[in-house]
């Protein structure tokens, strides 16, 4: 069994997304909807609203995943730089440790409801 | 009236025409090759009902151990009964029963080559429970209150039926 991240050694982005994502979200991120929302394309809109680079780690899978802030900033990029390719901006700020950090503790009490506010303020 | 003799010549001519003109038109080895054709497609036929996982099983890992035992290396982390013990085998369901897309994901050590191993743990759905080889093996194993992480949850999730029947380890590649 390989040991959880001890912040020293570099973190395998694909290896920790398929431990740690890719149970319910499958390897390739199309996930199971609706039961389990794809995490394909569209997540490249969603960081450039306000608030929407903080909701891809404050949702429950993400901010409850028994992970440090490290691992799931690796995450957070490795999938948006690997499935959403398509959408994200071209000068597209990976999301920092320190963003995960100040983002991950705010608890999203309904995220179904934060998610469709977020996603009104995308223009397709 | 023709006599028996006669008839039996005919018949002979017949057969001769017809065998000949038969070996014109065919190979012996075009035979042979539908033949083996056949056969082949009998072969698989029954592998046709068997759903496989969702998960591709990485290939090239050598492995040693009973399949059959909860102490066999892929099932460190497994809670639940073997399908290899209900005819289906290490990462396939037994026929008739759904393999679930969604997993739960672990890592095991190989003690042949001592690396790590992400395994998935895909329930198979849609049967009653087999009742052979359960196995409780915790390794990584989350309470139910971290639900991704937990193996006694059922994982019929997405599948038409939520019986659980049993459950395969996939290789998913080196951890």
């Amino acid at each position: 069994m390989s040991s959880a991240d001890d912040g020293q050694r570099p973190i395998d982005p694909r290896v920790a997304y398929i431990l740690h994502c890719a149970g319910c979200h499958l390897p390739d991120g199309t996930g199971t909807p609706p039961e389990v929302p794809g995490l394909r394309d569209d997540l490249g809109k969603i960081v450039q609203v306000p608030g929407g680079r903080g909701y891809l780690v404050r949702v429950p899978g993400a901010s409850q995943a028994p992970i440090n802030d490290r691992e799931l900033t690796v995450i957070v990029n490795y999938i948006l730089n690997e499935f959403n390719a398509t959408t994200l901006p071209e000068q597209f700020t990976p999301i920092s440790e320190k963003e995960v950090a100040e983002q991950r503790p705010k608890t999203l009490a309904d995220p179904l409801k934060y998610r469709a506010e977020l996603w009104e303020q995308i223009d397709y | 009236m023709k006599s028996t003799a006669e008839i039996l010549a005919r018949i002979d001519q017949l057969t001769q025409n017809t065998s000949r003109s038969l070996a014109q038109l065919s190979s012996r080895r075009s035979f042979i090759g539908k033949i083996g054709s056949v056969l082949v497609g009998a072969s698989l036929l029954p592998l046709l009902p068997v759903a496989r996982a969702a998960t591709g099983e990485a290939r090239g890992v050598n492995e040693l151990g009973d399949d059959q035992s909860c102490e066999y290396w892929r099932y460190c982390a497994l809670g639940g009964t073997l399908c290899t013990c209900c005819g289906g085998s290490v990462n396939q369901c037994p026929p008739g029963a759904e393999p679930s897309p969604i997993s739960w994901v672990g890592t095991c050590r190989n003690p042949v080559d001592g690396k790590d191993y992400l395994i998935s743990y895909n329930d198979c759905c849609g049967k009653a429970v087999c009742a052979c080889c359960f196995c409780h093996n915790a390794e990584r194993d989350l309470p139910v209150y971290s639900p991704a992480k937990a193996n006694d949850i059922l994982w019929c999730f997405g599948t038409e039926s939520q019986a659980y029947h049993c459950t395969v380890a996939v290789v998913m590649g080196e951890a």
